[in-house]
């Protein structure tokens, strides 16, 4: 049997949409059109019963009892146009007004509730507000249409160099960029005068920087096209901060000369205030391509303003077709190959993450769980206090049964409170967090002197939306779910005359879920934070006497490969010659700092690989690396020239790698490749030729995790970390070692040297940060999971006045009647402790370690701080219903009965 | 008059297509028509007529706009829209096929078995 034509289907469902949009959009009048044609019915059956002879009067009332019950009718009218649900559903101005109502009613409970969600939302809303402050537009760039252009290398999950010849070639054939510009950040010596020479961050830009910026100087001119020619006299702009700092605001700063490197240069101009592109820089200078540079020229990073009218996905499509012209010999064709060019936010490409930004990032999806977790832990306690707060009304709820309300009209009247309770606490939270970003020095706290001046996290309208949207989840979670199990039999039980609402099972569980999250917490930071203290002090660090050795970075100022090359080997060189040093190691990280974790694929020798990933630690280190730090290959074979020089590729290995990935069989012979998700290709296949004992690899754990050493040559290391074995008292050969510096490569910043105990850098701050975060993120779920128990508490002693008073009153002891109130809660709390140590135990030995100390010491802490902290409240929370159950007589608490 | 017939459940819409086929009616009108066109047979719940009237709208078979009623007072006029002409027609014809056959079906004799 055919069914209709399509336009009836169409018409049909055009006329439903048009009455749904009516009578939702149009309430009010739609109503009242309802209310008149009713009166006009009756009116109309009037005057007819009065032209059969019915007195007016009686006529009338006739009329209106043969109609029925308008309201009714009104009611069947609506539902009859499928909108019952979204009756029973809307939330009016009067739930609004009582919602508000019950928060100034019950402020302490108010308060708790709000402070949970001041607390739940702004954490959940911290992931995505992060990751869209990473991909906002540039400062001055509203309509977004400055773009970063690099190179992607999915199989290293990095971003790729870029050098002149891209920059050259692209800005000749792209048209989809009106503009585009090259840039390179580094650290200068500066010196105002004749002075000691400091570090300052500085940037070389070509010469339509500004113009694709949008950026002209506050004082002075721009550059020129005259000021990029090779020879030209030296100039430089600087920076309002600089300007206002070392100048005093003078504007006769401009023509004077300033020792930038070991040239003289003139300054022409001040930028405005705030502008520190690419991200912290304070000087700006010309740059000039030498023509020493040859191959693939300087390594340059590329932005570029979209042309009028282009999209990003046309500029991306534009960007893959120009992609493959560009290789200048073979070799560089298979880097190309492998190489995707990506058109990107400028955020993205400072951060050195994928296009996808944050969502394609895995630990970025942790973070968000984590996050959420913690609003739901908040969600599970506003629903218990909302539960607290229901049950205290349930004579008004039970008379709004009875005059026909139902249930789920009171389940959206609760829940229209809780909104209203979730919007208040988004909103303080959301004020709070701005307000206190632009008043704390984050960049202080990140170990860093600024933040990239393009990086606010400040609130934005989106994430003022997306609060509003966790406001109604969180609504919907902590207010409809004890809506509706209040509203079951309860309510009825009431009508009937029973006694109302009792804490069930859901209840229980979830204080005990607080309490066991908040002790695996606290554990958790507790231990990571001694952790840190304990690596502080460790000179010995996973067998490398770290606090005989000493560490020092050196940044490239001009970053021409061939030319750093040869300078940083003749550097390590002279260093490595010098009395005193009895080894020297070279690595892109060295051991106690994080290195970089990449997926890679194993297959043992012989066999194939079995395709699963596994995630490694990685660091690029020279030759002689391992004798350096005073170690030998344990197994197989060190590095050697051939390995830098050869076709084939060969990487050593860490004991743990063995244990971990390779369960303790052979690894010489054995190969791996690194793969990545989205990656096209996964990189050649590495031999394994050694394995060396562990020597640290990340800041929290050294002494654990799997890790690949790779060999790289000198001028590939980046950045340049050096170690330098000296024996006792390393630091003694800072002043020699920055003396060979300066003689040696001056065009090298050398960092402060210290010993490579104390060596950390952005590390420590990391882990610290990381430690501090656990902690007030544990101190948050303690103080969730007391505010739960505040309200189970408060309102079962209200609940058993009556009883309790009576057994005052017959006799029983005060101790009695409050273990009675507690006996529940101490069971509970003790469930959630036992729970949570194994919790905190597993994420110990997880992140932390099984052979420090530590952990039993912190879960005896943590188990303590968490327990104490939710004891305190729970007899805080008892304290004034019970000075009331004991003060009360049996007459009085007879008399309630009755 | 006629002895009067309860509506079966689902007869009402067709009922009420019918009275607003003949002509633009307001409610009330709606009902007056029933009442006569079925000889006083079929008289309709006053209260139940509106929501039937609004169901029928809101599936686009009948129209509305605002006139003037007899006594002068605003009213809503109905009528037929293309789709609920459709609708009467295949109701109808469903309607009497199965009375046919019912009213078929009971007057059969033993000499028909």
């Amino acid at each position: 049997m055919s069914g209709p034509p399509g336009w009836v289907t169409v018409a049909g469902a055009l006329a439903r949409v048009r009455s749904w949009y009516r009578s939702i959009v149009h309430r009010d009048s739609t109503e009242r059109a309802i209310r008149e044609e009713f009166e006009q019915h009756i009116a109309l059956h009037t005057a007819r019963l009065v032209q059969q002879g019915v007195a007016p009067d009686a006529a009338a009332q006739q009329a209106r009892v043969a109609f029925g019950h308008a309201e009714s009718h009104r009611v069947d009218a609506r539902a009859s146009r499928g909108l019952r649900w979204y009756d029973q559903l809307r939330v009016s101005t009067l739930d609004v007004k009582l919602g508000l109502r019950m928060l100034v009613k019950h402020p302490v409970i108010s308060a708790a509730a709000v402070l949970a969600l001041a607390v739940g939302i702004p954490v959940g809303l911290a992931p995505s507000h992060v990751a869209a402050a990473i991909e906002a537009p540039l400062p001055g760039d509203p309509d977004h249409r400055i773009r970063a252009i690099r190179y992607w290398d999915p199989a290293a999950v990095a971003v790729a160099a870029t050098s002149v010849v891209e920059y050259e070639y692209w800005s000749r054939e792209l048209r989809s960029f009106s503009a585009l510009a090259a840039f390179r950040a580094s650290t200068m010596q500066v010196a105002l005068d004749e002075g000691r020479p400091e570090p300052l961050e500085a940037a070389e830009v070509s010469a339509a920087t500004f113009g694709v910026l949008g950026v002209v100087p506050q004082h002075g001119r721009a550059l020129h096209a005259d000021d990029f020619i090779i020879g030209a006299a030296p100039v430089v702009l600087i920076g309002d901060h600089v300007w206002r700092t070392r100048f005093a605001s003078d504007p006769a700063v401009i023509g004077r000369a300033i020792r930038v490197g070991r040239e003289w240069t003139t300054v022409v101009g001040v930028m405005p205030d705030g502008f520190r592109f690419p991200s912290y820089a304070q000087l700006w200078l010309p740059m000039r391509l030498t023509a020493t540079q040859t191959g693939r020229g300087a390594t340059v990073q590329i932005v570029g303003r979209l042309a009028e009218g282009r999209s990003v996905e046309q500029a991306q499509a534009e960007l893959e077709l120009l992609a493959p012209s560009l290789s200048v010999d073979a070799r560089d064709a298979e880097r190309q190959a492998r190489l995707r060019p990506e058109v990107v936010p400028f955020g993205l490409l400072f951060m050195g993450l994928p296009a996808g930004g944050l969502d394609a990032v895995p630990e970025y999806y942790l973070a968000q769980i984590l996050m959420l977790v913690v609003l739901l832990v908040a969600c599970g306690n506003v629903a218990m206090l909302v539960f607290a707060q229901t049950a205290t009304r349930f004579k008004e709820l039970a008379v709004r049964a009875a005059l026909g309300a139902s249930r789920s009209r009171i389940v959206s009247q609760i829940f229209a409170e809780t909104f209203l309770l979730a919007l208040i606490s988004a909103a303080a939270g959301v004020f709070l967090v701005d307000w206190t970003l632009s008043h704390v020095n984050l960049a202080a706290i990140g170990g860093q002197t600024a933040m990239p001046y393009w990086l606010s996290l400040r609130v934005t309208p989106s994430t003022v939306v997306r609060a509003v949207l966790l406001a109604t989840l969180s609504a919907t979670a902590a207010g409809v779910l004890p809506a509706i199990a209040i509203t079951g039999r309860a309510v009825y039980q009431h009508m009937r005359g029973g006694s109302g609402v009792r804490f069930g099972r859901l209840t229980g569980v979830l204080v005990v879920t607080d309490i066991a999250v908040a002790v695996a917490a606290v554990g958790l930071s507790l231990a990571i934070v001694r952790q840190v203290t304990d690596r502080q002090s460790l000179a010995t660090v996973a067998g490398v006497p770290a606090a005989e050795i000493m560490a020092v970075e050196f940044r490239r100022f001009d970053d021409v490969p061939l030319d750093s090359g040869r300078t940083v080997r003749t550097l390590v060189a002279a260093l490595a010659a010098e009395p005193g040093v009895r080894g020297l190691a070279v690595a892109n990280a060295l051991p106690l700092m994080e290195q970089p974790s990449r997926p890679i694929e194993v297959a043992r020798a012989g066999a194939e690989a079995s395709g699963a990933q596994e995630w490694v630690r990685t660091v690029a280190v020279d030759i002689g690396y391992f004798r350096g730090l005073g170690h030998t290959v344990l197994r197989g074979r060190d590095f050697d020239r051939n390995d830098l020089e050869g076709q084939d590729r060969h990487v050593i290995v860490n004991t743990a790698f063995v244990t971990e990935l390779l369960g303790d069989r052979d690894p010489i012979g054995a190969r791996l490749r690194f793969a990545a998700r989205g990656a096209r290709d996964p990189s050649a296949w590495h031999e394994i030729v050694g394995v060396v004992p562990h020597l640290g690899i990340n800041a929290v754990n050294p002494e654990r995790g799997a890790a690949v050493y790779l060999p790289a040559a000198l001028d590939a290391i980046a950045p340049l970390h050096v170690a330098l074995d000296v024996g006792e008292v390393p630091l003694r050969m800072g002043p020699r070692v920055r003396e060979i510096a300066q003689a040696v490569a001056p065009d090298l910043y050398m960092a402060s040297p210290t010993t490579l105990s104390e060596y950390r850098q952005g590390d420590w701050y990391l882990v610290l940060g990381l430690g501090a975060g656990l902690t007030a993120l544990a101190l948050v779920l303690v103080a969730l999971a007391a505010s739960g128990l505040f309200a189970m508490l408060s309102l079962t002693v209200t609940e058993r006045t009556r009883e309790l008073g009576i057994r005052a009153a017959l006799g029983a002891s005060p101790r009695t009647l409050v273990w009675t109130v507690l006996r529940r809660s101490v069971r509970q709390i003790g469930l959630g402790a036992a729970l949570g140590l194994p919790l905190a135990a597993y994420f110990v030995s997880t992140v932390v370690g099984e052979s420090s100390a530590s952990p039993l010491w912190a879960l005896l802490i943590a188990t303590g701080v968490a327990c104490g902290i939710v004891l305190i409240v729970a007899a805080v929370s008892c304290a004034v219903p019970m000075r009331r159950v004991l003060a009360i007589e049996a007459s009085i608490a007879m008399r309630a009965e009755a | 008059m006629a002895t009067q017939a309860e509506l079966l459940p689902g007869n009402l819409d067709l009922v009420i297509l019918k009275a607003i086929s003949l002509g633009d009616v307001h409610g009330y009108g709606v009902l007056l028509r029933i009442e006569q066109i079925s000889d006083g047979a079929i008289l309709v719940q006053q209260g139940a007529l509106y929501p039937a009237l609004y169901r029928l709208e809101h599936r686009g078979l009948i129209s509305s706009t605002w006139g003037t009623s007899e006594n002068n007072r605003r009213a809503k006029y109905y009528r037929l829209t293309a789709l609920g002409e459709r609708e009467f027609r295949q109701q109808r014809t469903s309607w009497t096929r199965l009375a046919d056959a019912i009213a078929l079906t009971l007057t059969a004799t033993p000499r028909e078995v």
